[in-house]
């Protein structure tokens, strides 16, 4: 395994988000709406119990983390196209471990997603959101974002393996991304919901990295935030290992 | 001694999804230096083999060893000697083609201080310097092949596989591409196996020829050696007006002639066309047959292939589960 071959595919990335930057605008839009209209009105509802923080600083993160997300888990698309295409075929006959391919291609896709933290401090911070923007807290948020968005960016490069038409692919990333988000503390804390969404949205891995998002740039503290992105990153090893696993299924 | 080859292969079997038997034991051997060629219809297993001689996929049973290396248990070791360009396009085509060579060239490993100058000498063999800076969106096929080629020889291969090099070029570009792979070989020496089911390529470009047929080999040789397997001597063409019938009992009284296809057009072969030719236009006209057309040429490998499996390529492609239309479908979605 090398990590500078690996990040050779971050770079690549970066490179075509030059070339072509709309992905980050289209993708700013959902969450400016969230936070813009749904976080501004129920903030005035005041019908969720958000601990002593205002509602549209509390939203932010996991505004933030839904929007990040939805770039990670559609990175698949891009390998069942570069299946389609000769591209996969011939970066397997490469010399590099399958390792090093998805653990880049997960860096890859991370680091597509964390665009979203500059667009979303962006909008929020003008609307109100108070949020920490320590260095520190800046830092630890970048790192809870990247190692999560890595994960779940590797748990899609999973799906696609099996999901072998750009539409199958489209159908189930559809029918997974929604409930995740809905199903975490995003939008409210997980006490407020009936017992068996909680014990779900505890095992959902975006819970956990909207806590950190939540630790580092809200409750401003950074000792809390790195024990959850400990674990975020235990899960993200986890999707990493078993993507590196499978993947040789994707080209079959 | 799979050492002492570039490429061997002992008895080769790949299923699909465990259907489809995309090779049905294939034994191959391909010496250093030399120069091959894989062809066959759409379907016949050529892509598979090649996919499994490069590590991406491996057989369902049989061997198989590059330079004496294991294609499945030293797989590292196999992929630092090759150099391949897949039958689609391999190429990211938001970005420009020096992008694509910096991306690839890391990819490869190329330490910092060798990657510019391999890129501008990859550059400039290919001929593609002054497009270099543009996205790869903008090329023509032809461009797009070149660029793949320059990267796959970036790192300077040993054994170089090339699947359909020249697939939906038109003629100009096809030279093009096939003159650069040519003066890439005669500089490294390099070993190269393409596949095609260009006949006509197989037998111009290449010194040994290997033939498949669904999953099998059906013949191997050099070119000039397989058409002579057809027969000695030279195949005239007979565009026909109406009913065979009375043609070829027309041809049956021709001495030394050996009809090769009865169906119209009617092929036969015969020692000397130009010497034969009037006496078997007499026995066809005695016996009121009109003939539209008359083609006179060597037997080549389509005719081969013919002789061999009983079908035409076209036929032979018609059995297939993907048509020629599906392979450009997935070429323009590569481009
Ligand atoms: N990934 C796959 N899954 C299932 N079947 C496959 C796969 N790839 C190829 N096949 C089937 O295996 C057979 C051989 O295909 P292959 O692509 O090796 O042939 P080919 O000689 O390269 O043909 P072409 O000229 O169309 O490229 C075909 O019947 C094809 O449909
Ligand atoms: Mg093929």
């Amino acid at each position: 395994m090398s990590l500078a071959r690996a990040l050779t595919f971050v770079e690549l990335e970066l490179r075509r988000l030059r070339h072509d930057p709309t992905e980050v605008f289209t993708r700013a839009v959902q969450p400016i709406l969230w936070i813009g209209v749904f976080g501004t009105v129920m903030a005035r509802v005041r019908a969720i119990p958000t601990g002593g923080v205002d509602y549209l600083t509390f939203i932010t993160p996991g505004v933030l983390m839904q929007s990040s997300s939805f770039i990670a888990m559609a990175y698949g698309i891009m390998l069942v196209w570069e299946r389609e295409s000769g591209i996969l075929k011939k970066v397997l006959t490469l010399p590099l471990s399958r390792l090093t391919v998805v653990l880049g291609r997960s860096l890859a896709g991370a680091a597509r997603a964390l665009t979203q933290l500059l667009v979303i401090l962006l909008v929020a911070v003008p609307l109100g959101a108070k949020l920490d923007l320590s260095p520190i807290a800046l830092a630890l948020a970048v790192l809870a974002l990247l190692a999560g968005a890595a994960g779940l960016t590797a748990l899609s490069i999973l799906l696609a393996t099996f999901m072998k038409t750009r539409e199958r692919f489209m159908g189930i990333l559809q029918a997974i991304t929604m409930p995740l988000f809905f199903a975490s503390n995003a939008i409210y804390p997980i006490e407020v919901m009936p017992a068996p969404l909680q014990a779900f949205s505890r095992v959902n891995p975006l819970t956990y990295v909207i806590q950190a998002l939540r630790e580092a740039l809200v409750y401003s503290n950074p000792l809390a935030c790195l024990q959850s992105i400990v674990d975020i990153s235990l899960f993200s090893l986890a999707m990493i290992a078993l993507a590196t696993l499978l993947l040789g299924k994707i080209v079959e | 001694m799979p050492g002492s080859f570039a490429v061997r292969a002992e008895n080769l079997v790949k299923v699909y999804e465990g259907t489809v038997r995309a090779l049905d034991g294939v034994t191959l051997s391909v010496e250093e230096g030399e120069l091959r060629a894989i062809v066959g219809p759409n379907g016949a297993g050529k892509t598979t083999l090649m996919r499994i001689l490069t590590t991406q996929i491996k057989p369902t049973s049989g061997d198989a060893w590059v330079l004496g290396r294991h294609v499945v248990r030293e797989a590292g070791k196999v992929r630092s000697a090759i150099g391949y360009v897949p039958q689609e396009f391999s190429v990211w085509n938001d970005l420009t083609g020096y992008e694509n060579l910096l991306v690839y060239a890391k990819l490869y490993g190329i330490p910092r201080d060798r990657r510019k100058r391999v890129i501008e000498e990859m550059l400039e063999f290919m001929e593609l310097k002054e497009a270099a800076n543009r996205l790869v969106r903008t090329y023509s096929g032809g461009m797009i092949r070149r660029l793949e080629l320059a990267i796959a020889l970036m790192v300077k291969p040993r054994v170089l596989f090339l699947d359909e090099p020249t697939i939906g070029l038109d003629p100009r570009a096809r030279a093009l591409v096939w003159s650069r792979v040519l003066e890439y070989r005669k500089e490294y020496g390099a070993t190269v196996v393409f596949n095609t089911h260009y006949m006509d390529e197989a037998e111009r470009y290449s010194e040994v020829v290997t033939m498949m047929n669904r999953g099998r080999i059906v013949a191997e040789g050099e070119p000039g050696d397989l058409a002579k397997a057809v027969g000695e001597g030279d195949l005239v063409s007979l565009s026909l007006e109406g009913d065979t019938a009375k043609a070829l009992d027309a041809l049956s009284r021709v001495p030394e002639l050996v009809v090769v296809s009865a169906k119209n057009p009617v092929l036969v072969r015969v020692e000397n066309a130009q010497r034969q030719l009037p006496y078997l236009m007499e026995a066809l006209m005695g016996n009121g047959v009109r003939v539209k057309e008359v083609g006179i040429r060597r037997p080549t490998l389509e005719d081969v292939f013919v002789k061999l499996t009983g079908m035409t390529v076209e036929e032979a492609e018609a059995l297939g589960f993907r048509g020629a239309a599906a392979m450009r479908r997935a070429i323009r979605r590569g481009g």
